[in-house]
């Protein structure tokens, strides 16, 4: 199965955000950028599936700048994607997922693709557009918040679920089929040493955006919340007096429920 | 910014879901007149309820195959009702299936696209959102300019649509060809989120979670007594849901569910980063943790330093008592 997965620099959780001189986005400067979280999880279920899936190929994907982007790409590689395209973004820098649908699509239509996963939505924009944008670019169906993605090689078909508001459904999909996970059958691995130090090595090919159609929105500004001051403490006595202040609070002050 | 918006529903059980009278709310607020949309076997009478949202006129698609097929497969059908209504905006909920579908109309039909809109306003070319990012740790504003616009509304971040009693014209729309592919993927099977159905962890305006802290899967009801006293959803640490003490589906934070509701409650939640991205712009935080030093204190709003199996069931009973139940 040739299996396709795309994959956004994001930073680091823990790492301390902050806003461009012009107040317009992220200033990328001294922020440490790792794989996001649920294209990790994209990744794994990749890797899970090739290893389920004779003759299976893991190619990793991905729009956006230099350097990090590569980089991100060679974490892939490192834990075990077999090849690596990575899409210049150049000067675009409108941060709309749109436009990196519209790449990645360009490029996923030049390769073999049965599978196409994508993380449901990257860690920093949080749009979750990009599987969607790729379904309508590429004619394939699509499915967003899927969890635990398995072939059943008896009927050639995917089986999976989708975690959705009214609870969990099952479904069943032939190839081909693009998926924005939520979570694979496996906590994603982590890379060992030597295949870090081979990735450094890897080939990563070099593409430049073929879709024409500029983006739609554009950044004005990124803003953090001001901090939090940390909670108002309850104190008390009894069990019950915690319970009536907390009650009192919540509708009196808080105004949360009647 | 003039014209006219779709609204396209999203449909719980048979019926419109809260998110989408708020949806209607920002249409009207943005001076649009709102025409509704509705797919699925239940679409008739949902498409009705609209009237009840002041909305005079909806499209029904009541196709039972769209229950069953990928949400790409309506894409046909909100096209027809865009044509038919002239209308330059469509706007959705945050939920799964409505992020899909503000994807898909992005390309389809050449749409400025955002999901988690929790403030908008028009401007000469188009809107001016804000929207959460980084799981609430910091918000952009995007300017989107084009023809056409697809946004997706955060639940609970906006006023529902005032009532009204207008009746609402149902027209009625055929799905239209769907592709083989959309045909051949279909749901064999679906398991609600609880058998009490109470509201869906999107949907609830107060969010009960339990982590760690309740210690083994028998004692999980305490938080499930205090949320049915509420009318609030039950959410999970991801240590509860990895453990097998409660479905996948119930986790909130970065590997499950991002929510935002009104009020969110944890309890015996330390407060890891990543439950914290997936509950911090809830509007007003409750922690209750027997760790005074537990880092879900730091983005609380409240705080209870106690033993959590004495202190949910006095609140169980205070909230009994107040609400009169």
């Amino acid at each position: 199965m040739e299996i396709v997965v795309c994959v956004k620099p994001v930073p680091e959780s823990e790492t301390r955000l902050r806003p461009t001189g012009d107040g317009r986005s992220l200033d990328p400067e001294a922020v440490k950028f790792v794989l996001a979280g649920y294209d990790e999880s994209a990744v794994e279920q990749a890797l899970l599936l090739k290893e389920a899936i004779p003759g299976s190929k893991v190619h990793a994907v991905a729009y956006g700048v230099a350097p990090r982007t590569e980089e991100v790409l060679r974490s892939a590689i490192a834990l075990g994607c077999d090849a690596a395209t990575w899409i210049d973004a150049g000067e675009e820098t409108s941060g709309d997922p749109i436009v990196a649908a519209r790449a990645l699509g360009g490029l996923i239509r030049t390769l073999p693709h049965d599978l196409v996963l994508c993380g449901k939505q990257a860690g920093d924009d949080e749009s979750g557009l990009v599987a969607a944008a790729l379904g309508e670019l590429l004619e394939v169906p699509e499915f967003g918040s899927v969890v635990d993605l398995r072939w059943d090689a008896a009927t050639g078909q995917f089986r999976f679920q989708r975690s959705v508001e009214a609870g969990t459904e099952i479904w069943t999909a032939a190839t081909p089929l693009i998926v924005g996970l939520q979570q694979a059958w496996n906590d994603p691995r982590t890379a060992k040493l030597p295949a870090i130090l081979k990735s450094r090595k890897a080939t990563i090919a070099r593409a430049t955006p073929t879709a024409a159609g500029g983006g739609r929105s554009s950044p004005e500004r990124f803003e953090l919340p001001p901090p939090r001051t940390g909670a108002k403490m309850i104190e008390y006595r009894t069990p019950e007096e915690a319970a009536q202040k907390l009650v009192r609070i919540l509708r009196e002050e808080a105004k949360v429920f009647p | 910014m003039s014209g006219t918006a779709l609204v396209v529903a999203e449909i719980h059980a048979g019926r419109l879901a809260p998110a989408t009278a708020e949806a209607v709310g920002v249409a009207r607020s943005l001076g649009l007149t709102v025409i509704g949309f509705a797919a699925g076997s239940d679409a008739g009478s949902a498409a009705a309820e609209f009237g009840a949202l002041g909305v005079t006129e909806a499209f029904a698609v009541p196709d039972p195959r769209l229950d069953t097929a990928p949400s790409g497969a309506r894409i046909g059908s909100i096209r027809q009702a865009l044509s038919a209504s002239n209308a330059t905006t469509v706007l959705t909920v945050g939920t799964a299936l409505g992020r899909d579908l503000v994807g898909h109309l992005a390309i389809a039909w050449d749409a400025a696209a955002a999901t988690g809109v929790t403030e908008v306003v028009a401007t000469g070319e188009g809107f001016r959102v804000r929207r959460p990012i980084f799981g609430g740790r910091a918000t952009e504003t995007r300017l989107l300019a084009g023809g056409h616009f697809a946004l997706a509304i955060r639940p609970h971040a906006f006023p529902p649509a005032a009532g009204g009693a207008n009746p609402c014209t149902v027209r009625e729309l055929p799905a239209g060809e769907l592709a083989p592919g959309l045909l051949a993927a279909r749901r064999t099977g679906v398991s609600a989120a609880a058998a009490g159905a109470g509201p869906g962890l999107t949907d609830a305006s107060i969010v009960v979670s339990g982590g760690r802290g309740v210690r083994a899967p028998e004692n999980f009801h305490l938080i499930e007594e205090l949320a049915a006293a509420l009318g609030a959803a039950v959410g999970a640490s991801r240590a509860v849901t990895d453990a097998g003490w409660r479905p996948t589906s119930l986790q909130v934070g970065q590997t499950g569910r991002a929510v935002s509701p009104q009020l969110y409650i944890a309890v015996g939640i330390s407060g890891a980063i990543q439950h914290l991205v997936g509950m911090i712009s809830s509007r007003v935080i409750v922690a209750i943790n027997s760790d005074a030093s537990a880092p879900i204190f730091k983005v609380a709003d409240y705080g209870i330093v106690g033993d959590l199996f004495q202190i949910v069931p006095a609140l169980t009973a205070e909230i009994r008592r107040v609400r009169g139940l």
